[in-house]
């Protein structure tokens, strides 16, 4: 009997490599190719029990989909593929070198509505996370492929922490940008 | 001599029966029923020619009446002629005191979740009133397509709750229709335009009905439609137009009398029209002539827009936040399609193509596209078109989670997920023996349990005692591809499954419905047992027509003999039951007919996705060649 998908990882059931850098193009087309075959309208018809099958698979589908496109998720993904228990909620990064720049670009977001044009200095914030974080998903990247998986998942902590940083600029982006239409 | 029938390419061998199947557009103003006939969609007439149905349900002294018959009373008999009843679907008390400044109805205070409107001829709910709306279209549909219908696409502003999802199912269910699936507003009307211009891309749906507004963004790519993101307001449309044009008609003509339910519909009606002629005139002249009030006046396009424009801003603020939210850039959106009758405004189509520096495409009726795109999903739902590769991917509206201590939300799903989705959540106990404990679900982006939308609470029982903390409850929280969440639970370390108790806190409880379908077939109890025992002589035969065509696909693959043994005698034990009038017996027959199949339907689903996966290498393989070739 056939492996059940469902307890298959991730990149096997897209039939991608093992690896952080994804073919995102590929993911998106094999995604569409798999919802094709499995997704609960295929199955309106069907027996309950077909529908609630299709319905847990595409949930699977979807789940792997949105964890393979994330860089955060698919980084953390990675490394409890190589058994190691790792939960986002629960670790933190101690580098203070990090962390000081990190309260550095939230003092820039306190005061953000204070400056002459609000969105322009976000935009500036905003460019500044995506610098740090590609930064750290090449340094994630390096790590993962030498096996130094301590350093590694040091890299995902911190992009967690630009993740949290990144939802919070586009708050403010929407706040300044309901000021300004009302 | 009797001719040999050969079927067409592509298309099944056997004789394919065509299914009848209708999509439904439930809207606050009007409602539609479409259907595609020969290849081709359209809405259903009534016997006068009118393709809308007003959504106004009067209760009168010798009975219901529904759609124009309906609209008559709404001036004289305002109190039993229930119009926008949409707006009070999955709604509490509180929700409708601050929605009902503009209709002003008899609410009765019950014991139930839910409100009951006072009519003459009893309190009835939302769901039923909907109901009641549903049944006039469901006997359009069957009158006109000349046979009982296979089940029907229900249409759902995309940014409805699951409570206000729920009450749309309830109804459907009240007036008899199999709902095939709900489906998003603003994605039947991508897929009514999709289709029709086979355009590729990503696109924004701008739905604007009469009390909802719907933004949607969608990506475009050889028949699938997939949402990326979705926004928007469940109570804001044209009714609050009509409401701002009615305020500053009271203020310049000083009616005193406004709270009088006739004298308010009568100003609602005047505004409306009003804002209708805008659409064409620079002005518009208004006669109130209403009890002791007579005034004369005058209404320009400006002034429209000064009471409009605020309106019209707050759905461009939902515009940004779905762009955001979708990761798209204003300017890689191609087209914006107009959807909803309040989209005719022309300050409205103004303001939108400002904002999306775009074209916009109205050349469907805006009234109707969102039916017939509901109408072409149910086709396909159906089974009409075995081959098609229509796909709608759709997300959920709004993030699901649950209260914490503190009264804190914390959230499970985050909104605009892709659904079906489902995420597990580990409990503990906190208590030596504990048995039992509650969640709280709450819908919403709100931090807080008081600002958020509270959808049920739930009580896990039956878990074997512990001591504190050693439990391990894991909750799988399952939204479906109606967008409708089913929680489930199990203590891991014992795998008992929790009983739930769900305690809905806007909707209608299982029995409530029961006792509402009972009623509904006039307390008939012989009715009530003829209709569940056809219901399960259906279910009956769709897992029969499943299975056979399950088998004869891929039957001999993926079973030994003796699997295909066990599922033919369960398959024949089912054969022989279905036809007696024993219901719990049939039931029971295809319980243990899908058990014997649990292991075959599991692998045919993974077999398809490894066959799906393989062909994509194939393929790439074989157009690798032929562009070596040639």
């Amino acid at each position: 009997m056939s492996k059940d998908i469902l307890n298959s990882n991730f990149f096997e059931l897209f039939d991608l490599p093992v690896s952080y850098d994804v073919d995102l193009l590929q993911l998106q087309q094999r995604y569409m190719e798999l919802q094709k075959q499995v997704h609960p309208d295929k199955f309106a018809n069907g027996s309950d029990q077909e529908k609630r099958q299709s319905m847990q698979h595409t949930s699977w589908i979807n789940e792997a989909q949105t964890t393979l496109k994330d860089p955060v998720l698919r980084a953390s993904y990675l490394i409890k593929l190589k058994g190691m228990d790792f939960s986002l909620e629960n670790e933190t990064t101690m580098d203070a070198a990090f962390l000081m720049s990190q309260l550095e670009m939230r003092e820039k977001m306190e005061h953000v509505k204070q400056q002459d044009d609000p969105l322009v200095a976000l935009d500036s914030i905003e460019k500044e996370i995506k610098d740090a974080n590609d930064q750290m998903m090449q340094g994630f990247a390096e790590s993962y492929q030498a096996d130094k998986f301590d350093d590694a998942r040091e890299w995902i902590r911190k992009l967690q922490f630009l993740k949290k940083a990144k939802n919070e600029v586009n708050t403010l982006i929407a706040d300044v940008e309901d000021e300004l239409m009302h | 001599m009797a001719l040999i029938q050969i079927a067409e390419p592509g298309q099944s061998t056997t004789a394919h029966q065509h299914r009848l199947a209708v999509g439904i557009d439930l809207g606050t103003t009007n409602s539609l029923v479409a259907s595609v006939r020969s290849g081709d969609v359209s809405t259903l007439p009534d016997p006068d020619g009118q393709h809308l149905l007003p959504s106004v349900v009067h209760y009168g002294e010798n009975g219901v009446a529904v759609g124009f018959e309906a609209q008559q009373f709404s001036l004289t008999d305002p109190l039993n002629t229930i119009v926008s009843v949409k707006r009070f679907m999955g709604r509490g008390l509180k929700d409708i005191e601050t929605e009902d400044t503009h209709y002003s109805y008899d609410f009765a205070e019950t014991d139930s979740a839910v409100p009951r409107i006072r009519t003459r001829t009893g309190d009835v709910s939302a769901v039923e009133v909907s109901a009641e709306i549903l049944k006039t279209l469901k006997r359009r549909a069957v009158e006109t397509l000349g046979d009982e219908l296979n089940g029907a696409v229900i249409t759902v502003p995309a940014y409805f709750d699951d409570a206000q999802r729920q009450a749309t199912k309830d109804a459907a269910k009240l007036a008899g229709i199999k709902v095939l699936r709900l489906l998003n507003e603003p994605t039947a009307a991508a897929v009514a335009y999709g289709l029709d211009t086979g355009n590729e891309g990503v696109i924004a749906v701008f739905d604007l009905g009469g009390g909802t507004f719907d933004i949607s963004i969608l990506r475009l790519n050889k028949g699938v439609f997939e949402v990326l993101a979705t926004g928007g307001d469940s109570s804001l449309g044209g009714d609050d137009f009509d409401y701002a044009i009615a305020q500053w008609m009271i203020m310049q003509a000083d009616i005193a009398n406004a709270d009088d339910a006739a004298v308010r519909r009568t100003i609602m009606q005047q505004a409306r029209h009003a804002k209708e002629a805008l659409a064409e005139a620079e002005s518009v002249e208004i006669n109130i002539d209403v009890e002791d009030c007579h005034w004369q006046g005058t209404l320009d396009r400006s002034k429209l827009k000064e009471l409009l424009t605020p309106l019209v801003k707050k759905t461009l603020l939902s515009c940004r936040r779905a762009l955001r939210d979708a990761g798209v850039d204003k300017e890689e959106i191609k087209e914006v399609i107009m959807v909803g009758g309040s989209t005719r405004t022309l300050l409205v189509r103004e303001m939108v193509s400002e904002f999306f520096e775009c074209e916009l495409l109205t050349s469907i009726d805006p009234d109707k596209v969102v039916a017939a795109g509901a109408a072409l999903q149910a086709d396909v739902l159906v089974g009409n078109k075995p081959d098609d590769e229509m796909l709608l991917l759709d997300v959920i509206p709004l993030s699901l989670g649950i209260e914490t201590m503190g009264g804190l939300v914390e959230k499970i799903i985050y909104r605009n997920t892709a659904i079906p989705t489902a995420k597990a959540q580990d409990f503990t106990t906190y208590k030596d023996g504990q048995t039992a404990m509650a969640v709280h679900v709450l819908q919403g982006e709100r931090e807080l349990v008081s600002d958020s939308r509270s959808l049920a609470r739930f009580e896990l029982r039956g878990f074997p005692p512990q001591v504190a903390g050693a439990a391990r409850i894991r909750v799988t929280f399952q939204v479906d591809a109606d967008g409708l969440l089913i929680v489930s639970a199990r203590e891991e370390n014992s795998g008992v499954e929790a009983s739930i108790d769900v305690k809905p806190s806007y909707g209608l409880s299982d029995s409530e419905i029961e006792h509402m379908l009972r009623e509904s077939i006039d307390h008939a109890e012989d009715d009530m047992h003829s209709r569940s025992l056809r219901e399960q002589q259906v279910e009956a035969d769709r897992v029969l027509e499943a299975l056979d065509s399950a088998l004869a696909t891929d039957g001999d693959q993926l079973l030994s003999d003796a699997e295909k043994s066990t599922i033919m005698a369960a398959r024949q034990a089912l054969v022989e039951v279905k036809d007696e009038s024993d219901i719990e017996q049939i039931k029971q027959t295809i319980k243990q007919l899908e058990t014997a199949c649990d292991d075959y339907v599991a692998r045919r689903m993974n077999s398809n996705i490894k066959n799906a996966m393989q062909g994509h290498s194939i393929e790439e393989y074989a157009s690798g060649s032929e562009a070596e070739e040639s």
